[in-house]
């Protein structure tokens, strides 16, 4: 019997049910991932990537009218029966962290870096009083590569830059040694020499703690220079997955080719147009009965009247489109 | 067209020193052409375009526009100037009023500085809508009723309205969502050959600045370290922090592997920059005299004239030192 992968999500479905009507924020979802894997989780805003990571930690809004539906298991454990008390103590922060999108808002103002890092220890119960707090906070700050970290922990939010924020908020999510961190748009504020700095940092903690890796990204680049294996997502559902080098070598889905031709890319040819992709994203609240996005899509058909199942294509490469079924 | 001539601009922060947020920039763009300025946040990028747009004054050096120094412009000059060369901003959702509608937003220019007719006004309001591709029903409506990229495009309307010949974008597509970046992307490179406008593009996207730009300047801490025709810059970076830049940049490309640290550390404060070459605590070559003495601007290679980066490497007597004998 083969190890169990370290997630498994399953027709994973999540909406908010509003006063205007439903919104199918995620609609099917469903995910594999290996253990110390690391998959690209790729899509536009709104198209739900987010509150896929959310449905994960089983965190969403209250008083949205979130209702999940489907199966989540966290090393064959299935985690959508489990309690609230259960996943604060057992999962959030300790099994599977988050590394929160925006350094720049997501640390509290008001509180020490020293205060903020050794919260997770605190918590989990993992160290008790003032030094042994400090003296964790301090290693975990030093494993992000915070420089004189020890220095550092009675300082505040605002006197740290954003590489140097980015890198605080990763020790939080780390601090337990998670087995699976989710990674939300986790270089997006940054600049380029800050972002390849900290996909660097990201790639030597997973190699060197064996965590699986999810990072939502709206970047192929970002995507490709992290992960193993890539996931496209648009308007609730997944369109594509497979291995980074299928999916930008073959890409199968006309929006992952669609995406991939409408960035331009260094080194390329100057001055020729871009592909452009006609329309926009249909709204969550009424989308499209078929395929989602037949409405934007060159190769549209009769069949695209019904959403295509996922059809594989090579090893663990799939796509949702009816192009695929015929070869 | 536009010449700047050793512009520089600080911020007076009175007991906390100086911010030199453009520090002796010169750069020159031709009619017709594209420009582009990159470098990361805070470089002084955004700074150029105010003092472009006049909206700031520079400390020193001068800003030619077609032979005449804009800065000494007062009143009605400098109104005309103005006319001549607008904005399009980074962020669709803050420069568009929420309380206007469409056609009053793309109307203000055209109001501020003539007295059309209310049918010649609404004719132009409509024409310039078209030429961004939205229909003439748009006009009647607020801005949240559209979506970001359509927004863009009213931003662009409101930008052409005065049939100006300078269009400064700074970070035109940067808010945008990657399958809507292309459509505005095309939308600009149509409107210049249509119109014959210039560019003057500020943007951090390393790949769409060499998609769209014909010369380049890379700025860092507000200096030009290296310029020249993008092609040029973009195959042959002469600087290293041009070189880091370029390196940084993440492709859609499984096997272009990351480099770990192509610019050590983060950039330094353009209150107290750093002696010397400002790049040089972050350079992965730096010397003992780019600890010292600031860099002057050098032919990239040897003869390129149009190439120019300021780095001590790029000296003669060092080019000779560090090559290998054969």
């Amino acid at each position: 019997m083969t190890a169990a992968p370290l997630l498994e999500v399953t027709d994973l479905q999540t909406h908010l049910h509003l006063r205007r009507g439903v919104v199918r924020a995620v609609d099917g979802v469903s995910l594999r991932i290996e253990q110390g894997e690391a998959l690209g989780l790729v899509g536009e805003s709104g198209c739900g990537k987010t509150m896929t990571s959310l449905s994960l930690l089983r965190l969403l809004p209250k008083g949205s009218g979130a209702v999940m539906q489907g199966s989540i298991r966290l090393d064959g454990q299935e985690i959508t029966a489990l309690s609230e008390a259960e996943m604060v103590h057992e999962i959030r922060g300790k099994r599977i962290a988050m590394i929160a999108q925006d350094p720049m808002t997501s640390l509290n103002p008001v509180f020490s870096i020293g205060d903020q890092v050794s919260a997770p220890f605190r918590y989990h119960g993992l160290a008790r009083g003032g030094s042994a707090l400090r003296a964790k906070a301090a290693e975990v700050l030093r494993r992000v590569r915070l420089a004189s970290p020890e220095k550092r922990l009675r300082d505040y939010p605002h006197q740290f830059s954003g590489g140097q924020r980015q890198r605080i908020v990763t020790a939080m999510a780390i601090a337990c040694t998670p087995r699976l961190l989710l990674a939300d748009e986790p270089t997006t504020a940054l600049d380029v020499t800050i972002q390849a700095q900290i996909i660097a940092l990201l790639r030597s903690i997973q190699q060197e703690s064996g965590a699986g890796i999810i990072l939502i990204t709206h970047d192929l680049g970002v995507a490709a220079s992290l992960c193993a294996r890539i996931a496209v997502m648009y308007a609730g559902r997944i369109v594509e997955q497979g291995p980074v080098r299928e999916i930008y070598k073959r890409p199968a889905h006309p929006y992952t080719r669609a995406l991939l031709s409408a960035v331009p890319r260094l080194g390329a040819p100057r001055g020729g147009r871009l592909t452009a992709i006609p329309g926009q994203p249909p709204s969550l609240l009424d989308p499209p009965a078929g395929c989602r996005f037949a409405p934007r899509c060159a190769h549209r058909m009769a069949a695209c009247e019904q959403y295509p199942p996922d059809l594989a294509i090579g090893p663990g490469h799939s796509a949702a489109c009816w192009l695929t079924a015929k070869g | 067209m536009l010449v700047l001539d050793r512009v520089s601009k600080n911020y007076d922060l009175g007991r906390r020193g100086t911010v030199r947020a453009v520090d002796q920039v010169s750069l020159e763009v031709l009619a017709g052409e594209t420009v582009a300025l990159v470098g990361e946040s805070g470089c002084g990028k955004t700074t150029i375009a105010k003092l472009v747009l006049m909206l700031e004054r520079p400390t020193g050096g001068s800003i030619e526009f077609e032979g005449q120094d804009v800065t000494a412009l007062r009143g009605a000059s400098l109104k005309a100037y103005r006319r001549q060369v607008q904005a399009v901003f980074q962020d669709p959702y803050a420069s568009l009023n929420p309380r206007l509608r469409v056609a009053k937003i793309i109307a203000e220019p055209i109001l501020a500085h003539e007295r059309p007719g209310r049918a010649a006004l609404r004719r132009r309001v409509e024409e310039v809508l078209d030429v961004v591709g939205l229909p003439a029903s748009a006009a009647s409506l607020y801005p949240h009723e559209f979506s970001g990229g359509q927004r863009q495009r009213i931003a662009i309307a409101r930008a052409l309205a005065l049939r100006p010949r300078l269009l400064v974008l700074d970070e035109p597509v940067s808010a945008l969502d990657v399958s809507i970046r292309a459509q505005v992307l095309n939308l600009l490179l149509d409107i210049q050959g249509e119109f014959g406008l210039t560019y003057l593009l500020i943007a951090h996207d390393l790949a769409l600045v060499e998609h769209v730009s014909s010369r380049v300047a890379v700025i860092y801490l507000g200096g030009v370290v290296e310029a020249g025709p993008t092609g040029q810059v973009f195959a042959a970076p002469a600087h290293p922090y041009t070189r880091a830049l370029l390196a940084s940049v993440p492709r859609p490309d499984p096997d272009y592997l990351l480099p770990d640290t192509p610019a050590l550390g983060e950039p330094a404060s353009a209150i107290d920059p750093p002696a010397g070459c400002r790049f040089h605590p972050r350079c992965v070559q730096a010397m003992t005299v780019c600890h010292s003495t600031p860099p002057s601007p050098l032919p990239a290679l040897p003869g390129s004239t149009e190439h120019v980066a300021a780095c001590h490497l790029l000296e003669p007597e060092r080019v000779e030192a560090t090559r290998i004998p054969a």
